[in-house]
């Protein structure tokens, strides 16, 4: 373990007039850092942000944090909490301090996030029809006959390019010796792109300078690729197919951005109550010229409430005959109902092993080791180590119902045996990584905090990856929970290339 | 265009207009009330009675003064035709059809609804009213001609631009209504006061510098009750409101049915003689004039904003 070296039995400060960043108070212990070395000094590709920083007064990066705060109010940038029966809309978190990963780096990160859809899309396809790696027992058919996320009304369904999940939004962590995991694949209705693209327009209001002295991959691309990738599921072969996205409506939580990617991609956004299903199994909307037919719906509500017909009856949010107009190859649906069991935390554990049956190679990003509480040796494992592990249940999303074993109290980590004592399978459990780390402005200080990224991929005829992703951040000192419902922030994410001039 | 997004922007153009309209109503009267004598003065509770919210402020404990009203019309949250409940409409429907607005609009009226919710918590004393209204006209004149300069004059504009024009319309009946209603054969007290007191009625509506302009002649209750009424050329008038809303109408599809209603109304209005309202004749002929324009209304509904129903 390094500490950071004290350079001076003098602050650094008392000798400069104005003082301004002193990075050798800065400490980032036993984590990897992303910006700062174990050594104190800057990694090759965050030298000049480094260096513009310590040019810097904390004064001037205070209202350089202010302006952006500003800007976001102003942008009406936000997201929804849910507490208490109430929802809240809150301004989303950002700071200015842009997280900075190598372009070299990033490439192969890149197909590795490929790699893995891809093998997750053939993983889907076949277990909704000859279901082979069942047959073969490389995954056991338990696992997929018990999952809530296995949808019966798909099996022999054949989506277009045979892509089920078309957004994908992978979480990423990097422990302390710098080894990046997939820590989760969100195949359902991944959130949070909308905040990368926010981020990157902030960051240039307000730190425009630091852009001229880096070559960062820029960003504003994804919604032209996010509808060429929808136009590629339309099963009508139209010059211009009609797109739109479909959300649960404004009290969403994520309904900024449902707005914010129809408004980018100029689609439709439509609620489930303005389209129809007609005795021709095609999809129309309702229009001041009447009805007119849609060819590709993303969907940004769950599979649950898609349809009345074929799911929960009693749901309001969607379209009575979606579904039936989607297995009759009628309309596309990014992403596939049915896509989510893939996702599924138990199937995650299963993911090298996917990637070697259908593409016969090994997965370029490693998954984080993990016990699956169903098996017994595992669930033995996991309950004598509770303190130092993370456990989640099966199907939860957001950070809701995980235990973070080493900040929980003993009465937190009692329930939790109890909680997976009594269903195993709805939990599975890793070892708490040691997250890294990046320099955040906190108050009037500049100091480590976790932080984990979200890339986007897309696959529908091709594939494509966004430079970078949304950036999470844990504001808290200490704390591993980056989710914005939780307290968690955001940083703008740059793919710096360090060999270009 | 989806008819839900149809009725949002219609309503957004309605909300939008609905916030002006009451920051010029509430800046008018202040500085009319600053130019007349005490016994001449009409009241604060005009305001109500042209917003309508008579009943809704009397039920409210607080005495009817300057500050209580001025707080009731401006800032209460409770009072559905205060500013801050119109711009919060305007904004809950400029942001449910964010992804069809310029999003620099968006910004505006999102930035001018968080400095109105902010003011809104705190009184509006006499030297910060200029100030603050006429933040919000320039505010809402700023949206309405970036709407006007970056977005597509396609349908979802021209739904903003009835909505503007039919809440217009309605807006100026309610203000001639209530504020001439103090000066028809009333007492010998306020004759000498009745030309002062016709011109803050054409004040009201930011009309009487146009009305000089077009009439040439002194003031008389005929001219401003013909020139606010059927003026093809001041946009305040209730005929070039309907004008306005015939030509937005032409440009949207299958527009037949409702077209039709507002050119009912048009003519009526303009074969009107505006010497013959007098006394309560005014009050009943606006009356009726207000029930027409519901009709326009019901019509943009019925025509456009309920596919297959």
């Amino acid at each position: 373990m390094v500490q950071a070296k004290i350079k001076s039995p003098q602050p650094y400060s008392r000798l400069r007039p104005r003082s301004t960043i002193d990075w050798s108070q800065y400490h980032t212990g036993e984590f990897y850092d992303e910006i700062i070395s174990k050594s104190g000094r800057a990694r090759p590709a965050t030298r000049s942000l480094v260096e513009f920083i310590r040019k810097q007064t904390i004064k001037h990066l205070v209202s350089r944090q202010q302006a952006a705060d500003l800007a976001i109010q102003e942008m009406g940038v936000t997201f929804t909490v849910y507490s208490e029966g109430q929802n809240i809309d809150r301004s989303w978190p950002m700071d200015i301090i842009p997280r900075i990963i190598p372009l070299q780096e990033w490439r192969v990160l890149e197909q590795g996030l490929i790699q893995r859809l891809t093998a997750l899309n053939m993983f889907i396809d076949d277990v909704y029809n000859k279901q082979q790696i069942l047959k073969d027992k490389v995954v056991p058919r338990e696992i997929i006959t018990s999952s809530p996320d296995f949808l019966e009304q798909c099996v022999g369904a054949t989506p277009r390019h045979g892509v089920w999940a078309h957004i994908c939004g992978s979480d990423l962590v990097r422990d302390s010796d710098g080894t990046v995991f997939v820590l989760e694949d969100n195949l359902r209705v991944p959130s949070g792109v909308s905040y990368m693209l926010e981020n990157r327009a902030i960051s240039k209001r307000v730190l425009p300078q630091l852009f001229d002295r880096n070559s960062i991959q820029p960003v504003a691309d994804y919604p032209s690729q996010l509808f060429d990738m929808l136009a590629s599921l339309s099963p009508r072969a139209v010059k211009h197919p009609e797109i739109v996205v479909m959300t649960p409506g404004v009290f969403n939580s994520a309904y900024f951005e449902h707005s914010y990617l129809a408004q980018r991609m100029g689609a439709e956004l439509v609620e489930g109550a303005d389209m129809v299903v007609g005795s021709d199994d095609r999809v129309y909307m309702k229009t001041i010229r009447g009805l007119s037919q849609i060819d590709v719906i993303y969907r940004r509500i769950n599979d649950d409430f898609l349809d009345p017909e074929v799911f929960r009856p009693e749901s309001t949010l969607g379209t009575p005959g979606l579904f039936r107009a989607w297995r009759k190859g009628k309309v596309g649906l990014a992403n596939a109902p049915g896509a989510g069991v893939a996702d599924d935390k138990v199937v995650y554990t299963f993911v090298p092993a996917i990637i070697k049956y259908y593409l016969d190679q090994d997965p370029i990003i490693p998954n984080v080791p993990s016990y699956l509480c169903v098996n017994e040796k595992h669930r033995k494992y996991v309950l004598e180590n509770l303190p130092s592990m993370v456990v989640k249940p099966a199907n939860e999303s957001g950070g809701y119902g995980m235990l973070i074993g080493p900040a929980a109290s003993k009465k937190e980590l009692a329930v939790f045996a109890g909680l997976i004592k009594k269903n195993p399978r709805n939990y599975m459990a890793q070892p708490a990584l040691r997250l890294s780390t990046a320099p955040t402005l906190c108050g009037n200080s500049i100091e480590p905090r976790h932080l984990d990224l979200r890339p986007f991929i897309l696959q529908g005829k091709n594939h494509y990856v966004t430079a970078g992703g949304l950036t999470r951040v844990a504001l808290r000192k200490g704390s591993l929970v980056v989710n914005s419902s939780q307290g968690g922030g955001s940083k703008d994410t740059w793919i710096v290339d360090t060999e270009a001039g | 265009m989806l008819a839900r997004t149809a009725e949002r922007v219609y309503w957004l153009g309605r909300f939008l207009e609905r916030t002006e309209n009451t920051a010029r109503l509430i800046l008018v009267r202040h500085h009319a009330i600053l130019d007349l004598p005490k016994e001449v003065q009409p009241g604060w509770d005009l305001l109500l009675q042209v917003l309508g919210a008579e009943a809704g402020f009397a039920a409210l404990p607080g005495a009817a003064n300057e500050k209580n009203i001025i707080s009731y019309v401006f800032g209460e949250r409770e009072n559905p035709s205060s500013i801050i409940s119109s711009l919060t409409s305007a904004r809950e429907n400029m942001r449910t059809t964010r992804e069809i607005m310029p999003s620099e609009t968006w910004e505006r009226i999102n930035s001018l609804y968080l400095s109105v919710a902010r003011r809104s918590q705190k009184d509006l004393p006499r030297g910060m009213r200029h100030t603050v209204l006429n933040n919000i006209i320039q505010s809402c004149q700023q949206i309405t001609g970036m709407l006007a300069g970056t977005m597509n004059q396609d349908a979802a504009y021209q739904f903003i631009r009835l909505g503007r024009n039919l809440e217009r319309a309605d807006m100026s009946t309610r203000i001639i209504d209530a504020a001439s209603a103090g000066l028809m054969g009333k007492l010998e007290e306020i004759s000498p006061y009745r030309n002062v007191l016709w011109i803050s009625v054409l004040q009201s509506l930011s009309a009487y510098q146009m009305y000089r302009l077009n009439v040439q002649r002194n003031v008389s209750p005929e001219d401003v009750l013909g020139f606010l009424f059927q003026s093809r050329i001041f946009p305040r008038a209730v005929a070039h409101c309907l004008a306005e809303i015939e030509h937005s109408m032409k440009l949207l599809p299958d527009h037949r049915p409702a077209l039709a209603v507002a050119e009912k109304v048009e003519k009526r209005l303009a074969s009107t003689d505006c010497s013959a309202l007098v006394d309560s004749a005014l009050h009943d002929f606006i009356d009726d004039l207000q029930l027409q324009l519901v009709d326009v209304h019901s019509a943009i509904v019925d025509n456009w904003f309920s596919p297959g129903e």
